[in-house]
């Protein structure tokens, strides 16, 4: 749970890195992301590993990326053993976790830096229809409130006597049903008021909204994406090289 | 009904009820029953009831939920700004009549206040340049302006009151209805808000129709009190008067103390010079016995 | 109930409570008023155990929070929280109201004779064998009072009861509210209705910012306005009304009949009417 809200929630921090154009963020994360999966040597995912945290240093999220890529090595450790038994080979193993852990970091980088709002104009500049950019927003925005629920729902139940921490596993399963229907119920009726304030502020009038905020580019949002391309293009090149003469 | 007729014709109708029933499909009872009621501009209304009275029907009637988004035994007209209701589309609706619903967590849909308070315009397909006009328009009326940028779980509940009030605001509606808006708040925060509607209507001439548990708080404010019962409409008229008649007591509604005490008065005979809407005047009252 | 020195601070590192010393002797009524935010929630939450004191300590008949689990001490003080959905997850109402007697153990011959009881009481014996996500607000609301009476604690806690009800309902809970009262009940309701609570003349408890502010007898903290003025609290409207009167009887009014009454013995007094 520490994971998923200290990996993936966005918080308000002022960095160089917050204040670029949302697209910027997402081509940094997904040039991240495909140099993990490009790159084919120990040495050189650790360099893409020691760049992320670099770059999560500029955004000042340092201790948020490190924490997420702690919780992460649980994963890891698995993958490489499940590498280490079928193919092997200690460094291909390594490779692989180290793989993993990239990706779930660059993934992490984005979502911790980028805003709902921001990810709102991200979709709708993708051409996401309006429905599902809507569904995606409200279900961000409700997470702290669902999740606020869940706790109230535990207090009201442990009060009735139920004890979560005690019995086997079959037990502990259908404890969760004291908690897990409430919860799925307030969903339900929190939709339905939610469809009625929709439709009471005129949604779905026009299947293409207008916007509040409009996304512009900066010089530094073209520079550090221009940057970031060509030297995605100098690893590229550098990994061809590699992998066609095996240097 | 005189006065009322009489103190309405000094103002313009602005919705008027007529002979309205709806059943909804899963029921036998109509919720609402052979109900008229016109209200006039720039008018208070105070609408009160048992619970199951059909006060949240009739709400939803005024505003177009039902019948666009609840269909069911439709009968008799509801008319607001010389629209239709059940001919004219959700969407030039909420341009004239707002809604606001008990619960402001569940109308706060973004991330954060000022783009929820765009939320109504963008689907109107306001251009961006006025679409921020009126959004600063709306957040500055209501108080918010300076937690535009907050996210709704860091608002209070009465801040977020007033964000969901001003993204019904920025559709610029001529009534505002608002279902219970202060049963979950405290009594210091819920007198704000009443300060807050009768600042509205008084600067703009919003007409406000509030559904009301609490009625001390409103009644300093209202210009009429509709009581409802069983689907209809059984008490209309300025609250002074509907309070002062015994009636009040037997339909569910909590009639503050005070309107009590004087019920209880006139039928021991004891004569007063008017009605009295607050302790501090029934005391004077009393005083001058 | 013993809170000695309680002071509560959240993981965000707000103080939710600072240094509450209260002891609740059995059989009390207790009211606690305050603005939201103003620790009452908090402060009720530790009586069970939900949260345990980030310094000093709260006892329940002698033990200490600490030592025990929420559901040992839910068996001696029961809490009826604001929101019926948060609770209501049965395919029966009657499974509903077992919930909690059969998580204490209760043997089934006394699980039944509860249930009919609760049931009976709280006039939901037509909605036995109904599935409780069906009823309509007020009946949800008088069937979580159901569910925790049916064990019978010692204390019982009411966390807003009075929010959205309408007359009826009010008058059915203060009735309820008597049958508590004469039982021996030792109860804490929290509440902002003060118009409910004043007929009831409780001891108050008067929260704001973390701290028990104001700790007495109703009349007399009602008619500090400064102090209710600090605490975002109102006065009640009879209390009002007394405050304002030029000529009154010595202690205020409780309710309307008092203040009939009242009238009725000052205009005969004058041999008026």
């Amino acid at each position: 749970m520490y994971w998923l809200s200290g990996g993936f929630v966005f918080r308000r921090v002022v960095s160089p890195f917050h204040r670029l154009d949302p697209r910027v963020k997402l081509l940094v994360s997904v040039e991240f992301f495909v140099l993990s999966l490009l790159v084919p040597t120990v040495p050189e995912i650790a360099l893409v590993l020691v760049a992320i945290l670099l770059v999560a240093g500029v955004a000042k999220s340092l201790r948020r990326i490190g924490r997420t890529m702690a919780f992460s090595s649980l994963f890891a450790v698995f993958i490489f053993v499940l590498n280490y038994l079928l193919v092997p080979g200690v460094l291909n193993a390594i490779l692989y976790s180290f793989r993993f852990l990239a990706i779930i970091s660059s993934t992490s980088l984005f979502f911790i830096t980028t805003s709902p709002d921001e990810l709102e104009q991200i979709m709708k500049w993708m051409r996401v229809p309006r429905d599902v950019v809507f569904a995606f927003v409200t279900a961000v925005r409700f997470i702290p409130v669902v999740m606020l629920d869940a706790f109230q729902i535990m207090d009201a139940q442990k009060s009735r006597g139920l004890e979560f921490e005690r019995g086997n596993l079959v037990r502990r399963v259908r404890n969760m049903v004291p908690i897990l229907i409430p919860l799925v119920v307030n969903s339900v009726i929190r939709s339905g008021e939610l469809a009625e304030a929709m439709e009471s502020r005129a949604y779905g009038s026009t299947p293409k909204p207008t916007s509040l905020y409009r996304m512009r580019t900066r010089w530094y949002d073209r520079a550090v994406a221009l940057a970031s391309l060509l030297l995605l293009f100098v690893v590229a090149l550098y990994i061809y090289h590699y992998v066609s003469f095996g240097v | 009904m005189s006065a009322t007729t009489s103190r309405l014709s000094e103002k313009k109708v602005l919705a008027s009820v007529e002979g309205l029933s709806f059943r909804y499909p899963d029921s036998q009872k109509p919720a609402v029953n052979d109900v008229s009621l016109e209200i006039g501009e720039g008018e208070v209304v105070l609408l009160a009831g048992p619970s199951g009275c059909g006060k949240s029907t009739l709400l939803r009637c005024l505003n177009g939920l039902i019948p666009h988004m609840y269909p069911g035994d439709y009968r008799g007209s509801v008319t607001v700004s010389g629209l239709r209701v059940a001919d004219t589309p959700m969407s030039t609706l909420s341009q004239s009549v707002g809604l606001l619903f008990q619960n402001p967590e569940n109308q706060i849909f973004m991330f954060s206040v000022e783009r929820d308070v765009a939320f109504g315009l963008q689907n109107l397909s306001v251009p961006t340049e006025e679409m921020r006009s009126r959004v600063d328009e709306a957040m500055r009326l209501l108080g918010v302006s300076d937690l535009a940028q907050r996210a709704p779980h860091e608002l209070s509940d009465g801040q977020k009151q007033r964000a969901a009030l001003a993204g019904v605001m920025a559709m610029r509606p001529k009534v505002i209805i608002l279902d219970e808006p202060t049963s979950l708040l405290d009594p210091k925060t819920a007198l704000d808000v009443v300060s807050l509607i009768e600042r509205l209507n008084r600067e703009l001439g919003i007409t406000f129709i509030v559904v009301e548990h609490r009625l001390e708080l409103l009644i300093p404010i209202a210009d009429r009190l509709v009581v409802m019962d069983g689907g209809s409409k059984v008490m209309d008229g300025p609250p002074r008067e509907v309070l002062a008649d015994p009636r009040v007591e037997g339909y569910g509604v909590s009639v503050p103390p005070v309107s009590r005490l004087y019920n209880a008065l006139s039928k021991d005979g004891v004569r007063l010079t008017r009605v009295p809407e607050t302790p501090e005047e029934m005391a004077e009252e009393l005083n001058a016995l | 109930m013993e809170f000695r020195g309680v002071t509560f601070v959240h993981r965000t590192g707000v103080t939710a409570l600072s240094d509450v010393s209260l002891t609740v002797k059995a059989g009390e009524t207790v009211a606690i008023v305050g603005e939201n935010g103003a620790g009452k929630t908090t402060l009720v939450r530790h009586a069970n155990g939900l949260l345990k004191p980030t310094k000093g300590s709260v006892l329940v008949d002698g033990v200490d929070t600490r030592e025990t689990t929420t559901a040992a001490l839910s068996r001696k003080v029961g809490i009826a929280f604001q929101n019926p959905d948060h609770q209501l997850f049965s395919d029966s109402v009657e499974n509903e109201v077992s919930f909690a007697l059969r998580n204490f153990g209760f043997p089934d011959e006394l699980v039944a004779k509860r249930l009919d009881w609760a049931l009976n009481f709280f006039g939901l014996e037509q909605y036995r064998k109904s599935s409780p996500l069906v009823l309509s607000g007020g009946e949800k609301k008088r069937l979580t009072l159901a569910c925790i009476l049916a064990w019978d604690p010692e204390v019982v806690v009411l966390d807003e009861p009075t929010v959205g009800q309408d007359s009826l309902q009010k008058e059915k809970l203060a009735q309820v509210f008597r049958m508590l009262q004469s039982t021996g009940k030792t109860i804490v309701i929290v509440s902002h209705d003060v118009e409910f609570l004043w007929p009831i003349q409780p001891r108050l408890l008067v929260m704001s910012g973390g701290r028990v502010v104001a700790d007495g007898e109703i009349s007399k903290i009602m008619e500090d306005r400064e102090l209710l003025e600090g605490a975002r609290v109102t006065q009640p409207q009879l209390l009002r009304l007394y405050s304002a009167l030029r000529s009154r009887p010595a202690s205020p009014f409780l309710d309307v009949p008092d203040a009939r009454a009242w009238v009725a013995g000052g205009r005969a007094g004058r041999g008026v009417g």
